[in-house]
């Protein structure tokens, strides 16, 4: 796949920006080199309404699908307030007071909703992020092959997708670190919501090609061996930070692991099969503790949908969305129910169901449409369960959800204006706020998307 | 082997006998008539009576909202067919005896879909499709579940006439299609050599057609070197075909097509968005997949590249869009959208893009219909044309809309209550949305009953031992009570036993339907 070069998008943001008229030092320096990776959130364009270091900015809309996790879903006729790149203020317009300096902007009959979130992409930068060192190698980085808002995150945030889980390809037992980045901003310390993202886990189903001879055992011992081994690292480390053990020398290759005992950061499984969802379960999160989500949630994963809830483990579904009854890995020809993989696991009392792309199998732009079929087989929508699952709910699987996948006060202005139903491929995206900034505007794009 | 069609597969193979059957049996039926000296004088004339009914088979949707894809929509309408042809639309129409009813109540009634072309829904391919058909295909079904009644495969527009076999082609070799692309010079070269060619035959040709009557001494011109194919493209009995991507080829195409006025049919059309003032001029039909992306090569300036507007700036320029999916089989891995059973989601895109919603209808409807030049037959719900109908429940470009029921040539051909597939998802269950009448005689059959097979309605097999009983003509369905006392074996029919496997399978989907 063709990926632009890095020159030729910052010339582009240089041009839509130009039209603004702020052009800032922060863009300016798109075309230095890239100075060390300080980790630390820097808006590039301070000065447009919402931004960082701009006046503030007040959209009304007739409605804004709010997605908190328990609070509101929806307020009609509604205001958010942005300021300084974060939410400040949201509600009815008539209980909502405009403070002063506001600039106010009326969406008219589109909506705003947060942006999406998509936690299985392959596309933050080089695709060279599958290295198949050895059977498991949690010490290898997706963070140095990124290049911030490339083509494909650009298609991306048009079609809403606004911070996306960076990860190594499935080729391994542990791939690696994935990371957490926002889809339509130019620098990288910009871009990064949170490194490490993931600990990207890759379980029966593509490791085996690695080489001949091993199977879900040695996959499921493998996996098995490598965390342990990095959790007792990780809790020697800790006593020896505290001072109470002895003395443990930084090891770099299990550098995640204290993040994960100290739950900051999650393992992401790539699991499918029934079997090996259950190991997620058992092993991962019951017999290691360390908070695990099902991405890439697939085929007949589901059967373990009630064991995944109880345990606590969020299941974030894609981009297969059906499965055949009767149907065994292979045999793909037998005649049987349509089974939709979210409907099954919310039929089995799943609370906790997002969406995924892996993007670029199914490119993140139609993440929505995963939605959809979704739905359209036989998921029930009576909650608001397609937005919940492209937004809040893989926001507060990630362990973002301070910061992104809902519409309330204090978190990033992650804003879409949309054009109805997010989930019918037939609403698109007019603008895409991050930070406060307009990240995407369909009137400065010269079409749609 | 699971059959596909759980319940009322016994049904199919009647009909399947029939077809059969049916030309023998009144080809035969005067000998028939006068040899086994039949007992009681009113026999015969039942016989005919029965037949003329046979002939005249009435079809009726009622109650539903029609869409008719004209640009109509009909509130509380019926439509009434004969022959699987529509005869009546209207809001009070008297519906025949012995025609089958079915009640759209509360639902949405639309054209049958056209796919412009498809993979592996018929069975067999190409110009062998009639050889080589599968009426009993599980993609059929789905293809059928998904809203698709006819379809072009190869040079072939087809219909989904589940269970028959006869029907099945619509029309034959409806395209021509030409090679014509920058990167082969050649071909470009040679068709512009072609087209010269032909056309001046055929000005030649039309000129001693004109004359030869006054002149006899007139000699037709010389038909060598003329290429047949491109002769039928110029004389507009074929459509031309073109497979162009890159807006070069789209505006060579529509310059050919300009000056020797033929109407080309464009599968691609990428980047038809940069030149559709063109291509409408010419009377350009796109094919098009809304969601293909392509980037437009950085050492070009001008517009290029895919775009989702493409579609909508196809339309607003005239060109007629028919809308296909990239995957034009079905399908089966898991991942739903993208197919060809997804062809309103596929259309839904192009909404996306600014198409306006009725165009995006069209694009998979009767667009398509023209283009595999059968819109005379199918695309619209109108007077004359064939009854194939969509009963679903919701408007058709939505996501979570399904189809109920789907009609082709004036026969129920599917139900999503009765197949595996989809009949757990948002269940049919309410009374208003329920027909009055079943028309599947194999709905009420107790499954545990041994293996059945439909009473021979109209006759016989070969045996024809038993002539027709004092049945009523007019009820086309048997009694339900009736079934189960029929012996399996009572139809010596070698085509309804034999043929797929036996009715044995049959009733272990019914078992397992969830219900």
């Amino acid at each position: 796949m063709a990926r632009l070069p890095v020159q030729a998008l910052a010339g582009l943001a240089l041009g839509s920006l130009g039209i603004l008229g702020v052009l800032t030092p922060a863009l300016g320096a798109q075309q230095q080199p890239r100075g060390p990776l300080t980790g630390e959130r820097r808006d590039p364009a301070p000065g447009e309404p919402g931004s960082r270091g701009g006046p503030g900015l007040a959209l009304k809309t007739v409605k804004a699908l709010i997605a908190s996790w328990d609070g509101p879903q929806v307020i009609d006729n509604a205001v958010v307030l942005v300021k300084d790149g974060k939410i400040v203020g949201v509600g009815p317009a008539r209980e909502t007071v405009v403070p002063e300096g506001f600039v106010v902007e009326d969406v008219g009959a589109k909506w705003l909703m947060p942006g999406m979130v998509d936690l299985h992409t392959h596309v933050g930068g080089d695709f060279d992020i599958n290295d198949m060192v050895l059977l498991a190698n949690p010490e290898l980085r997706v963070k140095s092959t990124v290049v911030p808002n490339n083509a494909n995150m650009h298609r991306a945030l048009a079609g809403g997708v606004t911070s996306c889980l960076y990860i190594p390809g499935s080729g391994t037992n542990i791939g690696g670190q994935g990371l957490l980045l926002k889809t339509g901003v130019d620098r990288y310390e910009d871009a990064v919501v949170r490194d490490p993202g993931s600990l990207k886990v890759a379980q029966w189903g593509n490791p085996e090609s690695w080489t001949v001879g091993i199977g879900m055992a040695f996959e499921n011992w493998n996996t098995r061996t490598t965390l342990r081994r990095g959790m007792a690292y990780a809790r020697l480390k800790q006593a020896s930070d505290e001072g109470k053990g002895p003395k443990v020398a930084r090891d770099i290759q299990w550098d995640i692991f204290p993040e994960l005992l100290a739950k900051r950061v999650q393992v992401s499984t790539h699991t499918q099969v029934y079997q090996v969802v259950l190991m997620t379960i058992t092993m991962i999160k019951m017999e290691l503790g360390i908070d695990v989500y099902i991405d890439h949630g697939e085929f007949q994963g589901f059967r373990a949908a009630e064991k995944a809830q109880k345990e606590g483990v969020p299941a974030i579904l894609g981009p297969r969305n059906f499965d055949r009854s009767y149907r065994g890995f292979v045999g793909m020809d037998t005649d049987g129910k349509w089974l939709g993989i979210a409907a099954e696991y919310q039929k089995r009392g799943h609370k906790q169901i997002g969406f995924n792309t892996d993007s670029p199998v199914i490119p993140s732009e139609e993440l929505f449409l995963q939605a959809a079929v979704g739905v359209r087989y036989g998921m029930e929508n009576a909650n608001m369960d397609t937005v919940r699952g492209l937004t809040i709910v893989p926001a507060r699987t990630a362990g973002i959800d301070k910061q992104v996948g809902s519409l309330e006060v204090g978190k990033d202005a992650d804003i879409l204006v949309i054009s109805g139903d997010p989930a019918d491929p037939r609403s698109y995206v007019h603008k895409a706020y991050i930070d406060g900034r307009r990240a995407y505007d369909v009137t400065l794009e010269g079409q749609r998307f | 082997m699971r059959s596909p069609m759980p319940r009322n597969r016994s049904l199919w193979l009647a009909l399947a006998a029939f077809s059969f059957a049916a030309p023998l049996a009144l080809w035969s039926a005067p000998a028939w008539a006068q040899d086994p000296a039949p007992k009681e004088g009113d026999k015969p004339a039942e016989g005919q009576d029965s037949k003329k009914e046979e002939k005249e088979e009435w079809f009726a949707v009622t109650n539903g909202d029609v869409f008719t894809g004209t640009g109509s929509l009909l509130r509380g309408m019926t439509i009434l067919a004969k022959n699987g042809v529509i005869v009546e639309i209207a809001g009070e129409v008297d519906i025949p005896e012995g025609a089958k009813v079915l009640d759209a109540k509360g639902l949405r009634i639309y054209p049958g879909l056209v796919a412009v072309s498809s993979a592996g829904l018929f069975g067999g391919t190409g110009s062998e499709l009639e050889d080589s058909v599968d009426p009993f295909s599980s993609r059929m079904v789905l293809g059928l579940a998904s809203g698709i009644t006819s379809s072009g495969v190869g040079s072939v527009a087809a219909k989904l006439k589940r269970g028959e076999i006869k029907g099945v082609v619509m029309r034959d070799k409806y395209s021509t299609t030409l090679a014509f692309s920058t990167n082969n010079p050649s071909t470009k070269r040679n068709l512009a050599e072609k087209l010269e060619l032909t056309a001046r035959y055929l000005r030649e040709f039309r000129d001693y057609e004109s004359k030869k009557a006054s002149n006899k001494d007139l000699k037709e011109p010389p038909k060598k070197g003329v290429d047949s194919s491109i002769l039928s493209v110029l004389k507009g009995e074929t459509l031309a075909r073109f497979n162009a991507d890159s807006r070069e080829d789209l505006l060579g195409i529509a310059r050919l097509a300009q000056k020797y006025g033929f109407r080309p049919v464009i599968d691609g059309c990428g980047e038809g968005w940069t030149v559709a003032d063109e291509l409408g001029r010419a009377g350009a039909f796109a094919i098009l997949t809304p969601r293909d992306r392509n980037d437009k090569s950085e050492a070009l300036v001008r517009p290029g590249g895919s775009s989702i507007e493409n579609a909508a700036i196809l339309h607003a320029h005239g060109v007629q869009v028919a809308i296909i999916p990239s995957t034009r089989g079905v399908d089966l891995g898991g991942i739903a959208g993208r197919d060809i059973i997804h062809l309103p989601i596929e259309a839904d895109f192009a909404v996306r893009g600014g198409l306006p919603e009725s165009a995006a209808i069209a694009a998979i409807t009767v667009v398509p219909a023209r283009i595999l030049g059968v819109d005379h037959r199918v695309g619209t719900i109108e007077v004359g044309k064939d009854c194939d109908l969509l009963v679903m429940d919701g408007d058709l470009l939505h996501y979570q809309t399904f189809v109920q029921y789907a009609v082709v040539d004036g026969k129920q051909v599917y139900d999503k209550e009765a197949e595996l597939w989809f009949a757990h998802i948002r269940p049919r269950t309410t009374a208003s949305l329920a027909p009055d009448v079943r028309v599947d005689p194999g709905e009420e059959v107790d499954p545990n009953a041994p293996p059945k097979v439909d009473p021979p309605k109209e006759g016989d097999g070969p045996e024809g031992s038993t002539p027709p009983e004092e049945k009523k003509p007019g009820d086309g369905d048997a009694p339900p009570e009736k079934k189960p006392e029929d012996p399996p074996k009572d139809s010596g029919d070698p085509e309804s036993t034999g043929g797929e496997g036996g009715p044995a399978p049959e009733s272990k989907p019914e078992d397992s339907s969830g219900r």
